[in-house]
């Protein structure tokens, strides 16, 4: 079958390309899984003889797949101890111009992003992102593919910011023997950031001011929640506007309960007693930082001092499940606080704001609960998970001690992996197990961050990228590429990155990692240069996809809550394609001149 | 609820005396206009026989409290006890007034 060569492929190669032609075709325009897909592709591959049954597995065994399967339980470790939502409440901020309002959102989101999943960073900032457009007077949609745009960037700033940087270094270790330093990328990548956000406020008038649809119920995930004012707390008797709790940051006060059960609608004059049980409507995390500020607790009887309240507790939600017992009952008017140990913080409602006391809310299905529990508390009973689904809200702050542990466990990890002290697999094996053995998540959270699809198309991509190469699809490619560009190199990585670039738009940078490194590693070996830093520039150049909105997951995860039309990201994203190119170009041959091979 | 204030060498005593809730505290706070009206002198409310006070009464308390404050005056709680003391207590507001 070898032997038979059409158009320069044998009819191996014939099979990868119509296999791997078909794969786009069915990823494009049926929605099917995408780890089915990949899975299927790899079958055929495997069925028809291209692959062996050694090569057809490598991708489940690549280390590169590996650390980003262990990786999934280090970013669950600092998501479950607050880590994110404490970088996006004290960056963000109150810039007074949208130029600074584009550099507070990038630079933060960049750096997150370079240490773990664009994916979870971008789904984290959306919703605080749309918040706080509103607070800024500016339209969503002119800050949300500016996050999308950083969160890429940043991704590309450390080999494990993205996995198409792991996947492309690990094949470059397994054909070298020598493994890319972790912070590789660090240089181009800030360069291109650099330019990345100067490009959006340059080009500004080209994003889209666009309300998003659902802007009418912007208060739908607003929270109502009840925190208790113990008889020693400092505001006592001062009136509300007097202690700064009528208008508070994120929200206001709805309902004041006093002693008595006296309601008031909160006039500005009305005086603060201990014993009164405020109601708030708003932001989630920002209200439940005046226990901080104010002295004020949640608890299901009264206090007199702030020491009688335990500070382990921690914050857990929940929704009402249908069938639940708890439907058209009030928590209040129940024992189902004193007889689960936990109490009632916080409800909320999509499709409106509630407007009294949550333990005088009659609960409906899907209401989200908030509750304050210890840490201990058994949540998985039968009683319990008949009446509510437990989840892991981003909104609901935990920060504490762990908050500090998972962050020092993150660092360490890097430094060790940078400075080349343990191998990158080994720290992050290190690094997965410390946060459990710290118990910054436990072992189901950390099970459940694992995502198998993700992964599944990791390993398909390695194992299409083999395909690719075995079957000298890559070779001639290369050639075909060098025939048209000649012998320049800076030409011929250009070409092939700008290739990569409006792949990537089409296909999951991952697979277009996987497939280009075989391409570019050959196109430099033929040329006569160390391949690194041409497999540098396609690291960047395959994280850039920024013209269409299937162009990256965390455009997806955009597109909705900015109200965006797939045109909106072509407008700014075609040109941003070629301005990041160039600057990746630019800026990976002066940190990574050009070296000839050794003959 | 009863309110009785008179007189006694230039304070103002007021005895308050049975259940004052909240059914009762509109009637007070028009009883006690007598004493903002003196606010700048000594006053002295005994609740020796005070039994409860609602939330409304507690605030208007306040509210007289700090004006006398304000106008150079002085508003004394004497004879606090039971409930009231309870309540006093659980509220914080028993750090607020002067209690003899």
């Amino acid at each position: 079958m070898e032997s038979i060569v059409f158009w320069g492929f044998n009819f191996y190669a014939w099979i990868t390309i119509v296999t791997v032609l078909t794969m786009f075709t069915v990823l494009l325009f049926t929605k099917l899984r995408a780890d089915l897909v990949f899975l299927g592709a790899i079958s055929i591959l495997f069925v028809t003889g291209v692959l062996n049954a050694k090569e057809a597995f490598s991708g489940f065994s690549s280390t590169s797949v590996v650390i980003i399967g262990v990786l999934f339980v280090v970013v669950a470790g600092l998501t479950h101890t607050g880590v994110l939502q404490w970088i996006v409440k004290h960056l963000l901020g109150q810039p007074k111009t949208y130029s600074k309002a584009v550099i507070r959102l990038m630079l933060p989101v960049a750096a997150l992003s370079s240490f773990l999943s664009n994916t979870t960073v971008v789904a984290l900032f959306v919703g605080i992102v749309k918040m706080w457009a509103k607070k800024l007077n500016v339209s969503p949609s002119k800050l949300l593919i500016p996050l999308s745009y950083a969160s890429g960037m940043g991704g590309v700033c450390t080999l494990i910011g993205t996995p198409p940087n792991l996947i492309i270094s690990g094949l470059y270790a397994e054909h070298t023997g020598s493994a890319m330093n972790v912070l590789a990328t660090t240089i181009p990548g800030l360069f291109c950031l650099f330019i990345g956000v100067l490009s959006i406020i340059a080009m500004r008038q080209l994003l889209p001011d666009r309300q998003a649809p659902e802007a009418a119920f912007e208060s739908t995930s607003d929270y109502t929640v009840e925190l208790l004012v113990p008889s020693d707390n400092p505001h006592i008797g001062q009136t509300v506007a007097e202690a700064g709790l009528k208008e508070v940051r994120g929200g206001s006060l709805i309902e004041i309960l006093h002693f008595d059960d006296i309601t008031t609608p909160v006039p500005d004059d009305d005086l603060i007693m201990g014993g009164d049980r405020l109601v708030f409507a708003g932001q989630i995390d920002e209200i439940l930082d005046l226990k901080k500020s104010h002295g004020l607790v949640n608890a299901d009887h009264h206090v007199f001092t702030m020491s009688e309240v335990d500070t382990n507790r921690q914050l857990r939600t929940a929704y009402v499940t249908f069938g639940s017992v708890l439907i058209n009952k009030k928590i209040g008017g129940s024992t189902f606080e004193k007889d689960n140990n936990m109490i009632l913080v916080a409800v909320a409602r999509r499709g409106m704001r509630i407007n009294e006391s949550p333990h005088e809310v009659v609960l409906q299905a899907g209401d989200t609960l908030l509750f304050e529990c210890s840490p201990n508390v058994k949540i998985e009973t039968e009683q319990l998970t008949s009446q509510l689904q437990f989840f892991d809200s981003a909104q609901v702050p935990n920060i504490g001690k762990k908050t500090f542990i998972s962050t020092t466990i993150m660092i360490a990890m890097v430094v060790l992996s940078a400075l080349n002290v343990i191998p990158l697999l080994q720290c992050a094996f290190l690094a997965a197990m410390a946060m459990i053995i710290f118990r910054c998540c436990n072992v189901d959270q950390a099970m459940k961050a694992i995502n198998w699809e993700i992964l599944m198309v990791f390993a398909g991509s390695v194992v299409l990228g083999v395909a690719i190469q075995k079957t000298g699809i890559a070779e001639r490619l290369a050639f075909g590429i060098l025939d048209v560009c000649g012998t320049n190199p800076i030409v011929v990585m250009t070409a092939i990155c700008l290739v990569g670039t409006f792949i990537t738009e089409f296909i999951s940078n991952t697979a277009a990692g996987a497939m280009f490194f075989p391409i570019m590693y050959q196109a430099a070996e033929k040329l006569g240069y160390e391949p690194y830093p041409f497999l540098i520039a396609l690291m960047v150049s395959v994280s850039s996809s920024f013209a269409t909105p299937i162009g990256s997951p965390t455009h997806m995860l955009v597109y909705g809550p900015g109200g965006y039309r797939f045109s909106d990201f072509m407008r700014i994203g075609l040109l941003m394609n070629f301005i990041i190119l160039a600057a990746n170009i630019l800026i990976v041959n002066i940190i990574y001149p050009l070296t000839p091979l050794n003959p | 609820m009863n309110i009785e204030i008179k007189e006694q060498n230039g304070t103002y005593v007021g005895l308050l005396s049975g259940w004052l809730d909240t059914n009762e505290a509109s009637q007070f706070m028009e009883d006690i206009k007598v004493l903002e009206e003196n606010i700048d002198k000594s006053i002295v409310l005994d609740c020796k026989d005070l039994e409860y006070l609602c939330s409304l009464a507690l605030r208007g308390l306040l509210k007289l409290k700090k004006l006398s404050a304000t106008k150079g005056g002085r508003l004394v709680l004497k004879n606090v006890n039971g409930e009231v003391q309870k309540i006093l207590t659980m509220t914080g507001f028993i750090k607020l007034f002067d209690i003899e």
